[in-house]
C-alpha cells in the first residue's frame, strides 16, 4: 500500500529528474511511457486496494517528511520569488513574501508539532488519482509526437523538450500527492508545486506572449497560494489540528473556522479558474496544446475544485456554502455566455471548462450528497472529454495550421478520422445518455432543491452552452470524396485519441455501476439507487442502460442509412435555380461566379468578450466578497 | 408491463394524433383566411409522397441526422408515455434539437446555414424556460417524475399559472410558429426559403416531419399535466392553447431572433421566477 503511495508520488518526480538530465530523445520518450504504464498500473492497484484511514510516512532517507516538506516549501517560495523579480512582477514577489512570512510563523510559532498521518485515501482521493494517472498519462504520451513536430515548426536550435517533459511528467506526481494529502501542510506543498509547474508550462514557448500570460498565472496562483496559507492558519485556530480527516468530523462551525475554510475556497477558486480569475487559464492557451489538456482536464484545474470538494463536508450548511454555490454558478452562466463569443477552438474550449469547473463548485455548494455525487461525476466525464477535445483541437491545428473553428469548416472531408473524433467528443460533452450531460441533470435536480437564483443561473448557462458546443460540431462535417485517401496519424497520436473517445462513451455506460461501486459508499447516504441500470433518487431517474441501448442502437441504424449515401444522389445546395457550373458559386451580376459562404453567429452585440468580462468580473468580486464576508 | 403498453400506445400514436393535429391545424388557419384548406389528412398524404420520392442529399450526414432526429423524438415521447423523468425527456429531445441543428449545418448551403444559426437562438430561447418548467413541477411535486404529478390532487395549473404562460411562449418558439419561425419560415420563398430545412428533400423530409409529430405531442403532453385531474378540463385547456398558438401563428409577423431573445429572457423568466418565488414561499 505504501509502496503505491510512494510510486505515485515520487515516481514522476524521478522519471521528471530522468526527462531532464537525460538528453536523449529515446530515453525520454521511452521514460515517459513507462511512467503513464506504471502510473495507470498503480492507480488501478490502489483503487483494488479501496479507501485507506490516514497513514503516516515516515522519514525518507533519514530526514523526517514533514521537516523535508517544510524545507521543500521554503525552498518553492524562493524559487517562485526568484521567477518574481526575474519577471520585475511586484505582485509576484509581494504575495509571495506574505506567504512566506506568514508560513514562517505559522510553523514556528502556531503549529505545536505532533504527528499528523500525511496522507489517507477516500473514494474521492481515488477517482482523483485513476484521473490523474491515467488520463494525465495519455497526454503526456500523446505530447510525445507532438512536442517533436512542435519544435520542428519552431526551428529550435536546442530542444527544450526535456525541460518541457520535466515539468508535464512532475505535475501529475504532485497532484496525485495534493489529491492524497491528509495534513494540510502536505496538500499546501503540493499545492504550491503544481503552480510553479504550471507557470513553467504556459511559459515554455519563451515567446513574448507566453511569458506574459504566465506571469498572470503565476500571481493570480501565488494569490491563490496566499489565501491557502490564511486559511490554513485560521482553521488551525479554532480546530488546532493538522489532520484533514479530524477537520472534516469536527463539525466545528464558528465564524473564524468558516472564514478560514472560506478562504480555502478561495484559494480552490484561483485555482480552478473561477471568474474573476479566468483570465489565467484563457492565458494558458498558449502553451502547447498538451499542456492546455493537462491543465483543462487532469491537473491543476481539478486541483482548485478538489480543495473546494475536499472541505465541503466541514462547511455544509452554512452561508459560507451557499456562497461558494452562488460563485459556482455565476462562473457557469457568465463562462458559458462568454463561449459563445468566441470562434477560437481553444477558447471556446477554455470557456467551457471554467464554466462546467463552476458547475462542479456549484454542485459542492448546494453540499447535498445528490449534488456531491453530481460533481464527482463531473469531475471524471469532464476530465476525459475535455482532454480528448483538446488533444483533438491540437492534431487538428498541426494539420491546418489553425486553430478557429470557421476554418474548420468541412474538416470530415479532409481529417475523417480526427473530425469524427472530435464530433463524438463534443456530443459527449452535452448530449444523454453520456456522463458529463448525467452530471448536469444531476446537478439541476439537487439545485432545484437549494435557491432560485442558482436554478435559473444553471438553466440559461446550460443552453447557452448547447449553442456553442452544437454550432461546432455541425460545421465540422462534410461529404468526403469518392476514394479519398484516408488520413494518418502516428500511432501516439491516435492511440490517446482512441482510448479517450472510448473511455469516454464506455465510461457512461458504466456509470450506474461507477455510482454504485465508488460513490456510493463515500456519501454515507446514497442518493440513487440502482437498477435496470438506472440511477433512481427521490428527485427522478436517469434510464443510463435503456437509453444507451436505445439511442446506441438508433445511431447504429442511422449510420448504417447513413453510409448507403452512394446510392443517394448527392445535390448541389440550392440557391434559388441559380447555381454556375462550379461548385460553391451562383451564377452573379454579369454572368460571373460569385463564390457563397455562411458563418457562424457569435452575437457580438450580446457576448462580446471584452464589454462582458470586466461585468462579469465585477460582479465576480462582489460575490467572493459576500461568500467570505457572509462567512464571519 | 403497464410501462410498456403506455410506450407502445406513445409510439403508435404520437406521429398518429401529431398528423391530425397538423391536418386540423392547416384547416384552422385556413378558415382564418377565409379558404377551404385541404383535407385533415392531407399531412399523412405529404409524408406519403415523400417517402416514395428519390433520395437526394447535399451531404451525407443529413442522413444520419434526420433519422437521429426522429429516433430522439420518438425515444422523448415513449420516455413521457413512461412517465419517466421530466429532465430527462427534455434532455433526450435536446438530442433531436441539436442533430437536427448539425445536419442543417452539415450541408454547404447558404439558406439552411443561416437557418440552423436562428435555429440554435430558438434553443437558447426556450431550453432555460422549460428547465424552469420543470423546477416548477418539482417544487409542488417533490420529484422530476411524471409519475408524482399523477399523485397530486389539485391541477397544477392553480399553483403554476404564471409557468403555464411561459410554457406556452416556449412552446411557440419550440414548435416554429410565428413569431418565431424564423429558422423554417413556413411558406416558401420568403427571405429564407425553409431555412434550416432547405437541403432537406424527400424521405429524409419525411422523416422531420414525423419527428415534428412526435414533438407537437410531447410539447401537449407537457400542457396536458397542467390539468391532469380531469379528462374533459385536459382536452379544453389543450384545444385552447392549440387555438391560441394557430391564432398567435396567423397574427403575428415573424420577429428577428433579437427580438426573440430579449422578450424570451425578459418576460419568459421573469414569469417563470416569479412563480417559482411563489413555489418557494408556499
Amino acid at each position: 500500500m505504501s509502496n503505491l503511495l510512494l510510486l505515485l508520488i515520487l515516481l514522476p518526480a524521478a522519471a521528471a529528474g530522468v526527462c531532464y538530465f537525460v538528453r536523449s530523445s529515446a530515453v525520454r520518450n521511452l521514460t515517459v511511457l513507462a511512467t503513464g504504464a506504471i502510473l495507470t498500473l498503480a492507480s488501478l492497484g490502489l483503487l483494488s486496494h479501496g479507501v485507506f484511514e490516514p497513514i503516516e510516512v515516515g522519514s525518507i532517507l533519514g530526514i523526517g517528511s514533514d521537516f523535508l516538506v517544510t524545507v521543500l516549501d521554503f525552498a518553492l517560495l524562493g524559487v517562485i520569488f526568484f521567477y518574481g523579480i526575474k519577471h520585475k512582477s511586484i505582485l509576484i514577489q509581494a504575495f509571495t513574501a506574505a506567504q512566506a512570512v506568514l508560513l514562517a510563523w505559522f510553523e514556528i510559532v502556531m503549529v505545536k508539532h505532533e504527528a499528523v498521518p500525511a496522507l489517507a485515501g477516500d473514494q474521492l482521493s481515488l477517482i482523483m488519482v485513476l484521473v490523474i494517472s491515467i488520463i494525465g498519462s495519455l497526454i503526456c504520451i500523446f505530447a510525445i509526437p507532438y512536442m517533436k513536430e512542435h519544435e520542428e515548426h519552431l526551428h529550435l536550435k536546442k530542444s527544450r523538450q526535456p525541460r518541457f517533459f520535466f515539468f508535464l511528467v512532475l505535475f501529475l506526481g504532485a497532484m496525485n500527492g495534493l489529491v492524497l494529502s491528509n495534513n494540510v501542510l502536505w496538500m499546501y506543498f503540493f499545492f504550491e508545486v503544481t503552480t510553479l509547474c504550471s507557470f513553467m508550462l504556459i511559459g515554455h514557448d519563451a515567446t513574448e506572449i507566453a511569458t506574459r500570460n504566465s506571469v498572470r498565472a503565476l500571481w493570480m496562483n501565488a494569490m491563490g497560494g496566499l489565501a491557502f496559507v490564511l486559511g490554513m492558519m485560521l482553521v488551525y485556530m479554532e480546530a488546532g489540528t493538522l489532520n484533514i480527516a479530524a477537520i472534516l468530523t469536527s463539525g466545528n462551525q464558528t465564524a473564524l473556522m468558516l472564514t478560514g475554510l472560506g478562504f480555502l475556497c478561495l484559494a480552490g477558486f484561483t485555482k480552478a479558474a473561477q471568474v474573476p480569475f479566468q483570465s489565467w487559464l484563457l492565458g494558458a492557451m498558449v502553451a502547447p496544446t498538451p499542456v492546455s489538456a493537462l491543465l483543462h482536464s487532469s491537473t491543476m484545474v481539478k486541483a482548485g475544485v478538489f480543495v473546494v470538494l475536499r472541505f465541503a463536508p466541514a462547511y455544509a450548511g452554512s452561508f459560507l456554502s451557499t456562497g461558494v454555490a452562488v460563485c459556482g454558478a455565476f462562473t457557469f452562466i457568465a463562462c458559458s455566455a462568454l463561449g459563445v463569443g468566441q470562434s477560437n477552438g481553444k477558447k471556446i474550449l477554455a470557456y467551457s471548462t471554467v464554466a462546467n469547473l463552476g458547475l462542479i463548485i456549484c454542485c459542492a455548494g448546494i453540499n447535498t450528497p445528490l449534488a456531491l455525487t453530481a460533481a464527482v461525476m463531473l469531475i471524471l466525464f469532464h476530465a476525459i472529454s475535455k482532454s480528448l477535445l483538446f488533444l483533438c483541437v491540437g492534431t487538428i491545428e498541426q494539420a491546418i495550421g489553425s486553430r478557429d473553428i470557421e476554418d474548420m469548416r468541412g474538416l470530415y472531408a479532409r481529417l475523417p478520422r480526427t473530425a469524427l473524433i472530435t464530433i463524438i467528443g463534443i456530443l459527449t460533452m452535452m448530449l444523454p445518455p453520456f456522463g458529463v450531460l448525467l452530471g448536469k441533470w444531476m446537478a439541476i435536480e439537487a439545485s432545484a432543491d437549494s435557491n432560485i437564483f442558482i436554478v435559473v443561473m444553471l438553466a440559461m448557462g446550460s443552453a447557452l452552452m448547447v449553442v456553442f458546443l452544437a454550432r461546432w460540431a455541425g460545421s465540422m462535417m462534410a461529404t468526403r470524396e469518392e476514394g479519398g485517401r484516408c488520413e494518418s496519424q502516428p500511432t501516439l497520436t491516435r492511440l490517446p485519441l482512441l482510448i479517450l473517445c472510448l473511455g469516454a462513451v464506455v465510461l457512461s455506460i458504466a456509470s450506474p455501476w461507477i455510482y454504485n461501486s465508488l460513490l456510493a459508499p463515500w456519501l454515507g447516504s446514497a442518493p440513487f439507487m440502482v437498477g435496470f441500470g438506472s440511477l433512481e433518487s427521490a428527485h427522478g431517474t436517469f434510464v443510463v442502460v435503456p437509453l444507451f441501448l436505445v439511442l446506441g442502437l438508433g445511431l447504429l441504424y442511422a449510420v448504417k442509412a447513413g453510409s448507403g449515401y452512394r446510392k443517394v444522389k448527392v445535390m448541389p445546395p440550392y440557391l434559388g435555380g441559380a447555381n454556375s457550373s462550379v461548385d460553391g458559386t451562383y451564377v452573379g451580376p454579369m454572368n460571373g461566379d460569385v463564390p457563397f459562404a455562411a458563418g457562424n453567429m457569435y452575437l457580438g452585440e450580446l457576448f462580446a468578450e471584452g464589454k462582458l468580462t470586466p461585468v462579469f468580473n465585477a460582479l465576480a468580486v462582489a460575490l467572493i466578497v459576500l461568500m467570505l464576508g457572509g462567512a464571519l | 408491463m403497464e410501462t410498456l403498453i403506455l410506450v407502445i400506445i406513445g409510439l403508435l400514436v404520437g406521429p398518429l394524433a401529431g398528423g391530425l393535429i397538423a391536418g386540423l391545424d392547416r384547416r384552422v388557419t385556413a378558415w382564418f383566411q377565409s379558404r377551404q384548406g385541404p383535407p385533415i389528412m392531407q399531412a399523412f398524404y405529404d409524408v406519403a409522397k415523400l417517402l416514395g420520392k428519390e433520395k437526394m442529399v447535399v451531404n451525407q450526414w443529413q442522413i444520419i441526422c434526420a433519422w437521429v432526429y426522429l429516433i430522439a423524438a420518438a425515444t422523448s415521447v415513449a420516455l413521457f408515455f413512461a412517465q419517466g423523468d421530466l429532465l430527462l425527456v427534455f434532455f433526450v429531445q435536446a438530442v433531436g434539437a441539436v442533430f437536427l441543428v448539425m445536419g442543417a449545418m452539415a450541408a454547404k448551403s447558404p439558406y439552411s446555414q443561416v437557418g440552423a444559426q436562428r435555429e440554435l437562438m430558438q434553443i437558447l430561447a426556450y431550453e432555460p424556460i422549460l428547465i424552469l418548467v420543470f423546477v416548477g413541477f418539482y417544487m409542488v411535486t417533490g420529484s422530476f417524475s411524471i409519475e408524482a404529478i399523477w399523485a397530486q390532487e389539485m391541477p397544477l395549473l392553480a399553483k403554476m399559472p404564471l409557468l403555464y404562460l411561459a410554457l406556452g411562449y416556449a412552446l411557440t418558439i419550440k414548435l416554429r410558429k410565428s413569431p418565431f419561425d424564423f429558422s423554417t419560415s413556413h411558406h416558401g420563398h420568403q427571405e429564407l426559403v425553409k431555412g434550416m430545412l432547405t437541403e432537406y428533400s424527400g424521405p429524409y423530409l419525411a422523416l422531420i416531419e414525423i419527428a415534428h409529430w412526435y414533438e407537437t405531442i410531447l410539447v401537449l403532453g407537457l400542457c396536458a399535466l397542467f390539468w391532469h385531474t380531469n379528462v374533459a378540463w385536459m382536452a379544453l385547456l389543450l384545444a385552447a392553447t392549440y387555438m391560441l398558438e394557430i391564432l398567435v401563428d396567423n397574427t403575428m409577423a415573424r420577429m428577428t431572433w433579437r427580438w426573440m431573445l430579449k422578450r424570451v429572457w425578459l418576460l419568459g423568466m421573469g414569469l417563470c421566477v416569479v412563480n417559482l418565488i411563489w413555489l418557494y414561499a408556499g
